[in-house]
């Protein structure tokens, strides 16, 4: 117990680890009543399901080849032969499917209450954006186990892309990495989905969470506006 | 800074005074939801994973996928929006809902913050939510989206049986084979189960002078075949084939749970009829039916039209 | 500094450092940016790969009569490389303007050959006769033989293989 008092003193006058803890979580916030408070639980939700997403992918990412004449037999070979393999990749798939569930359950819980607001604007903003990006994992991620469901759904995400208006051909050219669908666009997509979306989000999650503590969590709206309370 | 921007914060530094901690009261509530998340998961994970299809075949144009169910509704919009307009539902109408929603805080800059005090916004976002179930819900529910049918053991049979009598030699399916004999995911669609069972059976007797050879098969193999010829339908259509038949057909034709009952029921329309019969039947019904109230689309849609809306209702069996 | 200089030199002296962190900041920003980028958006402005395929020096192929070429064709998917053995029949009878027909029957795809006696073109499937431009004969082809667009660089002979229809 002394030894461990002496060890915290330590590394807190070494890192500052105190004053981190007070701020991060030993800082007080406005109460909430009641069920409204477990709304407040979405945005921890996101967080999480993003770790348990990243955990996964980079197992899943051990037994992964992102070339047209492996990635389906890798992928199988994950799923009959890895021991747990089954699961992880179960548990991916619909980690997926729950980030974007969560994602804009938390998104309607700040739209209904209003708590984009002032001082909260830039919050909200970069919510917005990893909406985008949580959209862009999903369409990159599709593509990868290259089977017909996830050729074709790609293929048909392209063509959409190549419907815009003017530099349509352009964007389903760049997003296909050439002229057809091949093995460019596997590559890229892994290349999109493994390294540059995951930093992407860290660094935005970063700044939302910065943002998040730097002004405090609103407080739950209320119908009429209370005057300032004076002591 | 307004007025009540310095209000809102001297008021909210008192209400976050009068608060509790984070640690533990609401970490407490985040954990125990992540818990149960992480149940929910495990048991999908476990019970119901992820699957993994055929692998991808480039060359199969009539695989017709399905989105993941959150962008079902914008495969159905996409429906509702014909020929060149399509660009605006696949495109502008989602830049302008992004663009909304990363714009929201600047252009809805007023003190209120409840629900109930910021009607227009609260009423839009109920409808959005009510228009995507509805939209959802539809794509579901509605066969048109895709009517590529799972394939039955019979069909997964007679490739097998295509594979082994080397037939690729001299036919191609889906632009794969060889050159001598004719394309057959082109042409089967043409004929009737009867025609291509005789064709099996002694090519020489139905197409005099074939250099087709007769293959002495069994009946059972000669029924794997024909149920694999007819599987590959009567070549690939495209998404505008169920619009069209969506605008021009459905007032008087059923297919699946949708259309009216004016005319026949066509949700299995081609496990009976051949392409091209359905073909001239379009054009001018009165060839083969003097009777027939429907019109004749010759004219009225163009002849690719008409072929693709064929082909689509071919590909039609009814086993949905 | 040691502190005595006026405020103008130490304002400009900020002034100027900042003007350098600027201006190497977003050079190196425009340098690393725009590797990046055009990497990136390079397929938008890739050329569709025209595959022509070399089938040798002018001089030896025959004037009057048709050849028989063998060639192998690439198709490129990115860094995959798949080999296609096909053929062409080459005719010239000047040795400057050349005729490729694809070699294909245009009834049914079978592979036909040429009759030396006869001078033209005999399909086995379904007796197609066609002479020596590629014109039907007699037989059921719907068509005349396709051709392959040729051209000659350097001396040699580079034919297109995609088929073209010729008008009857």
């Amino acid at each position: 117990m002394r030894n461990n008092r002496r060890l915290l003193g330590w590394l807190d006058e070494r890192t500052g680890l105190k004053k981190i803890w007070e701020t991060l979580f030993a800082r007080k916030i406005p109460e909430s009543k009641g069920s409204v408070a477990w709304f407040y639980t979405l945005g921890s939700a996101c967080l999480f399901v993003f770790v348990v997403q990243v955990i996964t992918g980079v197992l899943l990412a051990m037994n992964y080849v992102p070339s047209p004449d492996h990635a389906y037999d890798s992928v199988r070979f994950i799923d009959k032969q890895v021991f747990l393999g089954h699961f992880l990749r179960g548990l991916h798939k619909w980690g997926a499917t729950f980030m974007v569930v969560v994602v804009l359950l938390h998104m309607l819980r700040v739209y209904f209450m209003g708590a984009y607001k002032y001082p909260r604007e830039v919050t909200w903003m970069m919510g917005v954006v990893i909406l985008l990006l949580v959209m862009a994992f999903s369409f990159t991620g599709y593509l990868l186990p290259w089977d017909q469901k996830a050729y074709w759904a790609t293929a048909v995400g392209a063509n959409i892309a190549g419907q815009t208006p003017v530099v349509g051909s352009h964007v389903a050219k760049i997003l296909k990495g050439g002229e057809e669908m091949g093995v460019a666009t596997l590559t890229r997509f892994y290349a999109l989905h493994v390294l540059v979306l995951p930093i992407l989000t860290a660094l935005l999650v970063g700044i939302h969470l910065f943002l998040v503590v730097w002004h405090g969590i609103s407080e739950p709206p209320e119908k009429t506006n209370r005057q300032i309370e004076s002591n | 800074m307004s007025a009540w921007h310095e209000e809102y914060l001297k008021r909210y530094a008192q209400l976050k005074e009068r608060g509790r901690s984070f640690f533990p009261y609401a970490v407490f509530k985040d954990v125990i939801v992540s818990f149960l998340l992480l149940c929910v998961l495990s048991a999908l994970a476990y019970f119901v994973g992820a699957e993994l299809g055929d692998l991808a075949d480039p060359t199969d144009t009539t695989y017709n996928p399905r989105p993941e169910w959150y962008f079902m509704f914008l495969f159905q919009v996409l429906k509702l929006f014909p020929g060149r307009l399509e660009a605006v539902a696949a495109v502008v109408l989602p830049v302008l809902v992004v663009l909304f929603l990363f714009s929201l805080p600047l252009i809805d800059r007023g003190r209120e913050r409840h629900p109930s005090r910021r009607p227009l916004l609260t009423g839009i976002a109920l409808m959005t939510i009510i228009a995507w179930g509805f939209l959802t819900w539809k794509g579901y529910t509605s066969p048109l989206t895709n009517p590529i049918v799972e394939k039955d053991p019979l069909v997964l049979a007679g490739h097998r049986l295509y594979q082994e009598l080397k037939c690729s030699y001299c036919h191609s399916i889906g632009g794969q084979g060889g050159l001598v004999g004719p394309e057959l995911d082109k042409v089967v669609g043409d004929q009737t189960e009867e025609w291509l069972g005789k064709h099996f059976r002694d090519p020489q007797a139905l197409s005099p002078g074939t250099v087709m050879p007769k293959l002495n098969l069994l009946g059972d193999e000669i029924t794997i075949l024909v149920a694999y010829m007819k599987s590959l339908g009567s070549g690939p259509f495209t998404e505008e084939a169920a619009k069209l038949f969506n605008e021009n057909c459905t007032t008087c034709h059923r297919i699946g749970k949708e259309g009216g009952d004016v005319g026949p029921n066509l949700s299995a329309i081609g496990s009976v009829r051949s392409k091209s019969y359905i073909k001239s039947y379009i054009e001018d019904p009165s060839r083969a039916n003097n009777s027939s109230s429907m019109p004749a689309y010759k004219g009225q849609l163009t002849d690719i039209q008409i072929e693709d809306v064929a082909r689509y209702l071919a590909s039609l069996k009814g086993n949905k | 500094m040691d502190g005595s200089s006026d405020n103008t030199t130490r304002f400009s002296r900020r002034h100027f450092l900042s003007w350098i962190i600027t201006t190497v900041g977003a050079v190196i920003a425009a340098v690393l940016g725009s590797t990046a980028i055009g990497y990136f958006i390079s397929p938008a402005f890739q050329r569709k790969e025209e595959n022509w395929v070399d089938l040798g020096p002018i001089g030896t192929f025959p004037k009057g009569n048709p050849t028989k070429v063998e060639f192998v064709q690439r198709m490129r998917d990115a860094w995959v490389t798949t080999e296609r053995r096909s053929s062409a029949w080459v005719l010239t009878s000047d040795g400057e303007n050349y005729i490729v027909f694809d070699p294909r029957c245009t009834h049914l795809g079978c592979p036909y050959h040429w009759d030396e006696e006869k001078k033209q073109f005999l399909c086995p499937c379904h007796t197609a006769v066609f002479d020596v431009g590629g014109g039907v004969v007699s037989g059921p082809p719907p068509r005349p033989l396709d051709r392959y667009q040729n051209k000659i660089v350097d001396d040699r002979l580079y034919v297109f293989p995609k088929p073209t229809q010729v008008k009857t």
